[in-house]
């Protein structure tokens, strides 16, 4: 039964935070199913394909090759198609014009990469946890930044 | 500098004199005139006295005749007669003559006639008594009659010439009368107004003389002046020429000369002769702005290079007006000023801003560069640390886990210092957004920021009621939490820490360490602890970059924290100080401008 699992899609160029991504949800022991694609033209490609399994959140790091992770954030906002799906930006930098700008541009939450496992782990679970219908209703400047 | 306008020839002069003209002339018809009316009146009298003599001679004939005749008429004899004929030629050249005098009197031609009638009459009477005389009828009637006729017609003769006699006189007395009016007011009239004449010229010399002295003051400031101004020249190193826009001719300043290097006034003014010294490269964009200076009669602000006699390069300006002299005639007067110094050293300054410039640029970029590039490699080996903690940790020997532990604590240090860092840089970033705060929510927030520690240490905080100000706020509460933090950091292992903040209003004067005589007023915020303190010596120290009184391992801190804190003070034109005692605590004192 495909509904029972939380389909993941990141995109990242780094190849340790793609592993530490994996082995985090691994450990988490939570019914996902984790994709991970290396860089933004990758990622759209995935998505524009037929019948593809759209996931329920999709985790795009900014700082990609090719094409960046704002970038990739305009095009699925732009097209209705993608409508359902959650964006968490997941970066390692949380300087002032990264979040505003992924803020306007339309996505649901910002996530500073964290130098710890424990504490990844900890975000992971909550953000596909998290009830996104009631998160986007009440999301504002303050509370995109994830702070744990 | 002021338009330069000399009067014109005063019109209260120019005024008077014309009064002072039109009068004498005035004068001198008058005078003319009457010498003119005092000769015709002369004549009239001399006229009357010419009428007067001719009448009484006519009388006096007209007896000769008489006489003449009573004697024929005696005698007979014919030698009576000569008298009588000689009067009666006499009679008639007086006749002649006072027809003559009389002819623009009517009155008198009348009289005259009158009397020619009556001695018509006499002398016919005279022939008809001679007639008789002649024929010897005498001593009759009609003898007598005639005789008495005669007497008659005499008598009214006689009449007659006291008449006319009586209207001459009468004329004459009019016309004295007339003359002596006339002979009395004009020597008043024109003698008043000779004095008002006099009058006038004396206002006009005044005038004139007031004049000459004030253009003589002048002159005597327009040569200090001159020479003021060609001081000037020397001293600011500027020159000045002007052209006269209706002969074309030029004049060159002593100091213009002296910019292009050569001795005053030692070649002709021309266009062409000032072209010469003029950069190469500058020629034609000068003449071009020369031929529109020319058509516009304006120069602005024009900036080019001059090549000196002896081969120096100079930058110049040039500026020009067109200025209207008191004639009316206009003149191009301009400037060229050595700019070569300004020129360089802006140039430098330019250079220097540019360095500063690509400086900041580069700050910026490593600031970046330490805001992310850093800090992925700095996290992934704290990631791995992590991994390693958890999975690996029993594999090691013991001094492998003493290594371990000191590799993450060297992680942590570096990973501190990188965040306050980019604390630091971020407070010195443009972006300062000041807004209406509550401070008393930004200590809030600073004191729930370092809950965990206050709770931990069971520190005691306590705080006035601060006030409401327009701050950056972010920087407001990173300030209140690096105080705080500090004294928490910085506090005594044996005792409770006490942190007591303290506000009020201040006079600038009244406050030694603000040192200044200002009036301003200030925000007072004042942090004391109890902690360990310092050495007054390390006060201004503890302010800059990286300085730390202690050892790493003793007390943890990156040397950032105050100096984020005097960082944010000076963005918001305030002060902080410090003041500390070894093992009896911290003050910190900051002023914050009270805006008026």
């Amino acid at each position: 039964m495909q509904h029972d699992y939380i389909h993941i899609i990141l995109a990242d160029d780094d190849e340790d935070d793609r592993l530490f991504f994996v082995d985090a949800f691994e450990e988490l022991k939570i019914n996902t199913k984790v994709k991970t694609l290396n860089d933004g033209v990758e990622l759209i490609n995935y998505l524009n394909q037929d019948d593809v399994q759209l996931p329920n959140v999709l985790f795009l790091d900014l700082n990609m090759p090719r094409k960046n992770g704002l970038e990739c954030l305009q095009e699925i906002k732009a097209n209705s198609k993608f409508d359902d799906i959650a964006i968490a930006i997941y970066s390692t930098s949380a300087s002032e014009d990264d979040i505003e700008n992924t803020f306007v541009q339309g996505a649901n939450i910002y996530i500073k990469k964290p130098d710890d496992f424990g504490t990844l782990k900890k975000i992971l679970s909550e953000v596909v946890t998290i009830n996104w219908q009631y998160h986007t209703n009440g999301l504002n400047k303050d509370n995109f930044l994830l702070r744990m | 500098m002021p338009k330069i306008r000399i009067k014109k020839f005063p019109v209260i002069i120019r005024i008077l004199f014309a009064i002072a003209v039109i009068i004498m002339v005035f004068i001198a018809s008058i005078t003319f005139k009457h010498i003119g009316d005092l000769s015709d009146s002369y004549d009239l009298v001399t006229n009357t006295y010419k009428v007067n003599l001719e009448l009484e001679q006519i009388i006096s004939h007209l007896k000769d005749a008489e006489t003449g005749n009573r004697g024929y008429t005696i005698t007979k004899d014919s030698i009576y007669l000569t008298p009588f004929i000689q009067a009666r030629e006499k009679v008639n050249n007086s006749f002649v003559i006072l027809k003559k005098l009389t002819k623009e009197n009517e009155v008198q031609q009348k009289n005259l006639k009158q009397l020619y009638l009556y001695i018509n009459k006499r002398f016919v009477n005279f022939s008809k008594t001679q007639l008789m005389v002649e024929r010897n009828q005498i001593r009759n009637k009609a003898f007598f009659d005639t005789f008495k006729e005669g007497k008659v017609c005499m008598d009214e003769i006689r009449t007659q010439v006291n008449k006319m006699i009586a209207i001459e006189n009468k004329l004459l007395v009019e016309r004295e009368n007339i003359n002596n009016n006339y002979i009395k007011t004009t020597p008043n009239f024109i003698y008043l107004l000779l004095i008002f004449t006099l009058g006038l010229i004396a206002m006009a010399y005044y005038k004139v003389n007031t004049d000459f002295n004030k253009i003589k003051h002048k002159n005597n400031q327009l040569s200090i002046f001159q020479e003021l101004s060609s001081q000037a020249e020397i001293v600011s190193k500027s020159g000045s020429w002007f052209r006269d826009l209706e002969t074309q001719n030029y004049h060159f300043s002593d100091n213009l000369y002296r910019l292009l290097g050569e001795e005053p006034q030692s070649f002709e003014a021309t266009n062409e002769n000032f072209m010469n010294y003029i950069h190469p490269e500058d020629v034609e964009f000068v003449r071009g702005e020369g031929d529109r200076m020319r058509e516009s009669n304006r120069l602005d602000d024009l900036q080019y290079r001059l090549i000196t006699k002896q081969g120096e390069v100079k930058y110049v300006r040039a500026f020009g007006r067109v200025m209207q002299d008191s004639s009316g005639n206009e003149k191009f007067i301009g400037t060229i000023t050595d700019i070569t110094v300004e020129h360089e050293s802006f140039h430098s300054l330019e250079e220097k801003n540019q360095e500063l410039e690509r400086n900041n640029k580069e700050l910026s970029a490593f600031n970046y560069v330490a805001s992310h590039d850093l800090q992925e490699p700095l996290r992934k080996i704290q990631t791995f640390i992590s991994r390693l903690e958890d999975k690996e940790q029993e594999h090691f020997s013991d001094t492998g886990k003493q290594y371990f532990e000191r590799i993450k604590s060297a992680a942590s240090r570096m990973r501190l210092l990188i965040d306050d860092l980019l604390q630091f840089s971020r407070t010195n970033k443009a972006e300062k957004v000041f807004e209406v705060s509550n401070l008393n929510d930004l200590l809030e927030n600073a004191k729930q920021d370092v809950a965990e520690i206050i709770n931990e240490k069971k520190a005691e905080i306590t705080s006035d009621v601060l006030p409401t100000l327009e701050v950056i706020p972010f920087q407001m509460q990173q300030l209140f939490l690096n105080l705080i933090g500090n004294s928490l950091k910085y506090s005594k292992k044996t005792e409770i820490p006490v942190i007591k903040i303290t506000y009020q209003k201040v006079k600038a004067t009244d406050e030694k360490e603000l040192n200044t005589n200002s009036r301003d007023q200030f925000h007072k915020i004042t942090f004391i602890d109890n902690g360990i303190g310092f050495e007054q010596e390390y006060a201004e120290r503890i302010f800059t970059l990286f300085s730390r009184l202690h050892e790493k391992d003793e007390y943890s801190g990156t040397g950032i924290g105050l100096s984020i804190c005097k960082k944010i003070i000076e963005n918001h034109k305030g002060y902080i100080f410090a003041l500390g005692k070894p093992n009896v605590g911290a003050v910190f004192t900051i002023y914050l401008p009270i805006q008026v």
